[in-house]
């Protein structure tokens, strides 16, 4: 059989007509290469060394991450899947759009496989799911005993729970695709029924990609091919703008309320403040903060307020009244408080990161959450009661809470934990705690921690909008996540803000900043509290006038946005650990109770959860574990 | 008969994960819908020349829409308050674009449809404004008709957005699937209260009637859509209890309203000759020419529903054409 592989560049010009391009499967019209086929065949084409990893660029930038020497194979998974459920009964669909837990769906290859999987979890199927494969050799779907790939008692797993974690059927559909991937698998086996023309296997390239990586431990590293060259990855994330070849440079979204007249011409004084305080021109600096502060108060709503904590910060800059870097912590604790009633951001954060604990936890017997955040514990009692419902009963739990020294005498961090301690007598689960104080949490170490071994104990490191003030200080972050790796955590659970306000040059950072808390405050609007409310936006303006009245190190709220972060853990040594369908619906639910909750979104975003305002992400929730662990079963 | 191995996958892809959403009683699993599908946030920074924001147009029904503009040519991104800077052509076309989904997916922030309306304003040279719908099953005829009606009415109160030539807002409506059917409704109504459109712009439209025609059957279940899906779709849209021969599926139907002498806008209506609707839509186009309005059929005969999604076919290339010859021809 003739075989076509010209390396042809598999994009289309859309300045060509198409007619004689590289980029079809066959069109009639233009394939000139039937002399001794009659079969539809396909020009395969190869990737040349592409930056974006071989992925295929017109998905892409639809979201899909599929690569281009992969393409077959998904669409072969996808055939196998439209089969399947073809024969199968309503219910057996209808499971895996209920049951089943869907997880990073950009990623089609491991998401199709994850249902495939599903709905044959037993790889010694029998012939009525795959009945118009008559030619696949026996050798396509192997025998779990001959897996060499998994500590896991498959037959366990399989009997136990039919809607099994995605990890265990992974290890099943795993061994089955290591060897179909191999190059003597011939698609032309496959009957035609499909509308696309059958290609003729590329080369086996593609399978070194597939190997024990497949495994779940391994598989995240698949996605995210190398570490260091995580920016890959970063350009598909949300943080890309539409079309594919845009640089990971961050984006820059804009959902606007209000575009009444006043508005405009608020926006418009801010921003020429910002530029002359970024000149260095003070003096029209000045001459602009006073005329915002009178425009300011003829003006209504979220536009008022985010204009006032503006311009109060700008005049701070201005006049070099630089805010107290140190705030009492205590009176930071009560506005988060508010903060975290008015709106569902903290709630949202709290939920997620709970959510990829709990399933790191599972089966764990003694588990150790190291809270980076500890604040009032608020976080924590959901997870005590998650933990205590849990089948087979809750683990014994250790927390260890970190914060700053308070102002006072008082040992709040003690108090904290004092009230879960009782609150975990109630719901009998047996409840360890040790309070942390420490100036910054670069100052930590792991030895400081009284780790228990691994085998013994399992550990949850979660930080809430914590991570990004360790900017301030060059190689804080370093440190911290070097010292988060000798804890051998389990999981590694982050909320931070979706934005960029850590950019060098003030009048940018100004600008991000003024957009991010515009919709942040826009959002506040429909909350009911009024004095819930004033408090939050206080607790926001210290936000604001901590990114544009300061500098060095007392500038912690440098924030910056998720395809950032994952460079910055990938770099260090961090694999993702997905988040789910089921976390997203709960998070969904959660949101439809805050009144008005009309304009809250929950995005999936690559395996992690955005909450945001409308189209504006405004948090963003990811887990991680480390690259090199392997899932040891319990 | 064959497409891009690419579109195949992503096709596919949507179909499969549509049947999963799609409860046999007529519920849809909006959460499952949500996180599966791919959005893309709005971005002010220009990419190719084009920039894009969010306006929540109205706050009651969280009514938003994305616009799209060209940048004026100058390198730096606008800022915040020249986000809405006045158009500065003689004659600037402003698309309303309703994405399609069978009105049930889909939003104005899908991936597939922010590069969509992306081409749209660079092959138009238009503001394209891209009107995030309500939905079925939760929300049925006419609500997605009404918010359309509403963002046309914003679009043409714009001061912003209008020509320098006659101060007007120079109005077209477009939609694709479901979209192409909301652009037929809204233009209707603008009819009916004297806003000028000055086309319509209807891709693989969405119609149907209760008969079962022709290419319905012979195209069943032949190239990735169903009978059995549009039906479900029709019934999550249309009033309780209506058939498919309720006016807003059937527009030229039993129920459907006379358009004879009516300043109808011109319309533009793309047929994919694989799509299994097609006689309904054909019916459109007659209907339209019945009463004597103007209308040009592009009838691609090897398409599939979504060719315009990927720019990898001719199809899509004589598309964009086609759409920038007719949203030009106004000059």
């Amino acid at each position: 059989m003739k075989r076509e592989h010209p390396n042809l560049h598999p994009r289309l010009d859309p300045a060509s007509t198409g007619s004689s391009s590289s980029g079809y499967s066959t069109m009639p019209s233009v394939n000139t290469n039937t002399n001794d086929d009659t079969s539809c065949k396909a020009k395969m084409w190869e990737d040349d060394a592409q930056a974006d990893g071989g992925m295929d660029e017109l998905l892409a930038v639809l979201g899909y991450k599929v690569r281009s020497s992969d393409m077959v194979e998904v669409a072969q998974k996808l055939e196998q899947l439209q089969e399947v459920m073809g024969h199968v009964q309503e219910d057996g669909i209808s499971h895996l759009a209920c049951e089943t837990v869907h997880y990073n769906p950009s990623d089609l290859s491991t998401w199709l496989e994850s249902m495939l999987s599903e709905l044959n979890p037993n790889p010694n199927f029998d012939s009525v799911v795959m009945p118009a494969q008559p030619s696949i050799d026996d050798s396509f779907f192997t025998h779990p005993e001959s897996s060499t790939i998994t500590s896991i008692d498959f037959a366990d797993h399989t009997h136990q729970r039919h809607q099994e974690q995605r990890k265990t059927n992974k290890h099943s559909r795993d061994v089955v695709f290591e060897d179909s991937s191999s190059s003597d698998y011939d698609l032309k086996a496959i009957p035609g029924k499909s509308v696309f023309a059958q290609p003729h296997l590329i080369d086996s390239s593609s399978s070194s990609s597939r190997d024990p990586k497949r495994l779940k431990s391994a598989t995240t590293d698949h996605l995210y091919p190398a570490a260091a060259a995580a920016s890959s990855s970063s350009t598909i994330g949300a943080g890309a703008a539409g079309s594919f070849g845009v640089s990971t440079e961050s984006t820059r979204p804009v959902v606007l309320v209000d575009s009444q007249e006043n508005g405009i011409r608020l926006v418009h004084l801010l921003m020429a403040c910002a530029e002359a305080v970024q000149e260095n021109n003070l003096t029209v600096a000045e001459a602009l903060v006073k005329q915002i502060g009178f425009l300011a108060i003829s003006q209504a709503g979220a536009m008022r307020k985010v204009a006032t904590y503006f311009a109060e910060a700008l005049a701070r800059r201005i006049y070099r009244l630089y805010p107290q870097s140190a705030m009492d912590h205590s009176l930071s604790d009560i506005l988060q408080m508010h903060f975290y009633e008015t709106c569902p951001y903290l709630k949202f954060a709290h939920f997620t990161a709970n959510q990829a604990i709990l399933e790191a936890f599972e089966g764990k017997k003694r588990v150790h959450v190291i809270d980076f955040s500890m604040n009032q514990g608020m976080q924590w009692p959901a997870l005590l009661q998650a933990l205590a419902l849990r089948p087979g009963g809750p683990p014994a739990f250790r927390l260890t809470g970190i914060g700053p020294p308070s102002h006072d005498n008082s040992d709040h961090l003690q108090e904290v934990g004092w009230k879960l301690a009782q609150l975990a007598e109630t719901i009998h689960v047996e409840f360890e705690y040790r309070g942390f104080v420490a100036n910054s949490l670069a100052d930590l170490d792991a030895s400081m921690l009284e780790l228990r071994p691994s085998e013994f104990e399992s550990v949850a490191v979660n930080s809430v909008f914590e991570l990004h003030k360790l900017l301030a200080r060059p190689g804080a972050i370093e440190k911290v996540l070097s010292v988060v790796k000798q804890m051998k955590p389990e999981i590694v659970t982050i909320v931070e803000q979706e934005a960029n306000h850590n950019d060098s040059v003030f009048l940018d950072r100004f600008t991000e900043s003024l957009h991010y808390y515009s919709t942040l405050f826009d959002s506040l609007e429909g909350s009911v509290s009024t004095q819930d409310k004033v408090m939050s936006e206080v607790y926001l303006g210290k936000q604001i006038c901590n990114i544009v009245a300061c500098e060095g190190p007392d500038r912690i709220e440098r924030h910056e946005p998720l395809t950032q972060w994952r460079t910055r853990l990938g770099s260090s040594g961090f694999v993702p650990v997905h988040l789910g369908s089921n976390a997203f619906k709960q998070a969904s639910m959660l949101l439809a109770l805050f009144a008005g909750g009309d304009g809250y979104r929950v995005e999936e975003n690559n395996g992690c959860l955005m909450l945001g305002w409308h189209t504006r992400p405004l948090i963003a929730t990811s887990a991680w574990r480390l690259a090199n662990k392997q899932v040891v079963a319990h | 008969m064959v497409v891009p191995l690419n579109t195949w996958v992503l096709i596919s892809n949507f179909k499969l994960a549509y049947n999963l959403l799609r409860r046999p009683d007529g519920t849809f699993n909006r959460h499952l819908a949500e996180f599966l599908d791919r959005k893309v946030p709005a971005n002010a920074k220009p990419v190719d020349g084009i920039f894009s924001f969010d306006v929540v147009i109205d706050r009651g029904t969280s009514l938003l829409s994305r616009i799209y503009r060209l940048t004026d040519g100058e390198p730096s991104q606008p800022n915040m308050a020249e986000l809405e800077k006045p158009v500065s052509s003689e004659v600037v076309p402003v698309i309303i674009f309703f994405h399609g989904g069978s009105f049930a997916h889909s939003s104005a922030n899908s991936a597939i449809y922010d590069t969509l309306c992306r081409r749209l304003v660079g092959i138009c040279k238009a503001v394209v404004v891209s009107v995030n719908y309500r939905r079925a099953p939760e929300n049925r005829y006419p609500c997605a008709y009404d918010d359309g009606w509403t963002a046309l009415k914003w679009v043409n109160s714009r001061t912003w957005l209008e020509s320098k030539k006659d101060s007007k807002v120079h109005i077209y409506l477009a939609g694709d699937s479901s979209g192409g059917n909301i652009a037929h409704h809204v233009a209707l109504r603008a009819v009916e209260s004297g806003i000028d459109i000055l086309g319509n712009i209807l891709l693989n439209p969405m119609f149907a009637g209760q008969e079962r025609t022709e290419s319905e059957k012979r195209l069943d279940g032949k190239y990735f859509v169903t009978l059995q899906d549009r039906d479900w779709y029709w019934r999550a849209f249309l009033p309780e209890g209506a058939d498919r021969d309720h006016p807003a599926c059937n527009p030229f139907g039993p129920k459907g309203k006379n358009l004879k002498g009516v300043k109808f806008p011109k319309s533009l209506v793309v047929v994919a000759g694989l799509d299994l609707i097609q006689d309904w839509q054909l019916a459109y186009v007659e209907g339209l020419k019945k009463a004597g309005q103007v209308v040009k059929l592009l009838y691609l005969e090897q398409a599939t529903i979504g060719f315009y999604l990927l720019p990898n076919n001719n199809h899509f290339h004589t598309v964009m054409d086609e759409i920038s010859k007719f949203v030009s021809s106004n000059c």
